[in-house]
């Protein structure tokens, strides 16, 4: 039995994996408020309406040993855990809706959230989904919203950031924890941007009243009833719904967004490559698949139409992760398209370096394809062909690695100012790397300038 | 103090009484807490003086529709 490190802040319950399988442990805090939810049949209208994970309560006598006289959850897995800054603008934007709609939602019931982090919603696919049953508590008339701060700092500012600034949240939520502060937006933000009315109330003015209570240590707050009533909950709840709908990315100009539909290689290669995964992926029926670089995700849906269950999609151009997650309707359900920089991969962060585990830590694929991509490392990023080889291998016991050669016009553009540094960059290497590390199946040339993909197992 | 940090003195001072808060795990920010009370004012207030424009509007048109009702009186006399 594992413990999970990272739900140690509400100590109302602790998340246990085993067998692969996900329980939660429930303390006398969080048997009252899962009552609560039972009573009133909150919880399994928010499972049937797809706004909470499928949770179900388990009999004592099936319990391990361990868990004995305790109330226990088990919880649908989810295929892979992902992260808010791992997200695109459209993905971040998503989930800020889930959580309002699921909260106007509560309130209509009766209950309310004590918090609003966005590692609560995960995505099954594209679908955003609540995972944080315990954050469920009834609502008394009156009380303010405790989550409101975190909302503003997990999704609201962020988002604001990219689509005022076009400023990419992302790396700057992977130094921070806790998103993005109000008074570090409100200092981005120009004059006029504080026009809007959510800006100005949400941002500039929180972050006035911020500074001004830290100021004023000493005064004491007077204990009086009913000072935020239910219809302003819910008219603010609406107010900031509206407000992030109307939100639009500001794109910046990628290098790899129209890849699909621009690159060099011909109509006959990429039937080649189309082929290659096709039979693959149909041999072997994989079940948590990883696409390393997927771009707008044609070789995912290759995958997915040809017997793979779930589809894990990575890339560091975020127009090309913002256009998967528009774009794939089809597999909506299937396919998670996330930001990843393979030569900075999401570390473990947070206490003790165990809260948010890196992307190394979660990758636990069957099978994987790294088309066109290794040469982004070895050559654009200086990182050894070997410990590039090694890495990729490392993700899943079977995959297909395309190896570029260095005649090809994408390596020849890419030395074209920086010079030939990289004289270990050979076809004779990477097969010798490769089979260090596994068993070459076969290898299919691509084209003529000598891409050839290689299918490995270890 | 300037002008500006006086007047959001005041509306700390105003708005800071706040509801019996159940005990979380989650800091929510005295700023926060703030905010909402004045935004909770403000809707009550925009609240309350709505009440009073539709009474207000009701007793202009009660006057201006009796004294069209005297007029047509009038006319017809």
């Amino acid at each position: 039995m594992i413990e999970e490190k990272g739900s140690f802040r509400d100590p109302a319950g602790s998340i246990y994996y085993l067998n692969q399988k996900v329980f939660r442990k429930l303390s006398k805090e969080g048997e009252d408020r899962l009552k609560f939810i039972t009573d009133n049949n909150i919880l399994n209208e928010s499972i049937k309406d797809q706004y909470l994970i499928k949770t179900s309560i388990l009999d004592k006598n099936d319990i391990n040993h361990k868990f004995k006289d305790k109330l226990i959850l088990e919880h649908e897995k989810i295929p892979f855990i992902s992260y808010p800054y791992e997200w695109s603008f459209s993905q971040l934007k998503s989930a800020a809706l889930h959580h309002l709609n699921f909260h106007l939602y509560l309130l209509e019931k009766g209950a309310t959230l004590i918090d609003s982090s966005a590692y609560n919603i995960q995505f099954l696919g594209s679908k955003p989904i609540f995972i944080d049953v315990l954050s469920i508590k009834k609502y008394e008339e009156g009380e303010f919203w405790t989550g409101h701060k975190q909302f503003c700092e997990n999704f609201l500012n962020p988002l604001v950031l990219s689509s005022k600034k076009g400023i990419n949240f992302n790396n700057w939520f992977k130094g921070n924890l806790e998103g993005i502060e109000t008074s570090e937006i409100n200092k981005v933000l120009s004059f006029f941007d504080k026009f809007s009315y959510n800006i100005f109330v949400q941002i500039y003015l929180l972050d006035k009243l911020e500074k001004n209570a830290k100021k004023n240590k000493s005064l004491s707050l007077k204990k009086k009833k009913n000072k935020f009533p239910k219809k302003n909950f819910v008219l603010m709840l609406n107010q900031l719904k509206n407000f992030i709908t109307s939100l639009k990315c500001k794109k910046n100009i990628s290098l790899w967004q129209d890849y699909s539909d621009n690159n060099s290689y011909r109509t006959e290669e990429e039937n080649v490559k189309k082929n290659c995964v096709k039979h693959f992926c149909k041999n072997n029926k994989f079940n948590k698949f990883l696409d390393i670089g997927c771009n707008n995700g044609l070789y995912s849906n290759i995958a997915l139409e040809n017997d793979v269950d779930y589809v894990v999609g990575i890339d560091y151009d975020l127009n090309s992760i913002e256009d998967a997650f528009n774009q794939n309707e089809k597999y909506r359900s299937k396919f998670l398209p996330l930001y990843f920089d393979g030569s900075n991969p999401s570390p473990n962060i947070g206490w003790n370096n165990l809260e948010r585990k890196s992307f190394n830590n979660r990758a636990m694929f069957d099978g994987l394809i790294a088309l066109a991509f290794e040469h982004h490392l070895a050559i654009a990023k200086n990182i050894p062909l070997k410990d590039v080889v090694e890495w990729i291998v490392s993700l899943a016991p079977k995959g297909l690695i395309e190896f570029v050669p260095k005649n090809d016009d994408t390596i020849k553009k890419m030395l074209e100012f920086k010079g030939d540094i990289f004289p270990n960059y050979t076809e004779e290497n990477f097969q010798k790397f490769l089979q260090n590390k596994s068993k070459i199946v076969s290898s299919t040339k691509v084209s003529n300038s000598g891409r050839i993909i290689y299918e490995y197992e270890r | 103090m300037q002008q500006k940090n006086k007047f959001l003195l005041i509306l700390v001072l105003v708005f800071t009484s706040y509801s019996n808060m159940a005990y979380a795990y989650l800091d929510p920010g005295t700023g926060s807490i703030i905010l909402q009370a004045i935004l909770g004012f403000l809707a009550a207030s925009v609240a309350a003086i709505s009440v009073y424009w539709i009474k207000f509007k009701s007793i202009i048109s009660k006057i201006f529709k009796k004294k069209n009702k005297i007029d047509k009186e009038n006319k017809s006399n």
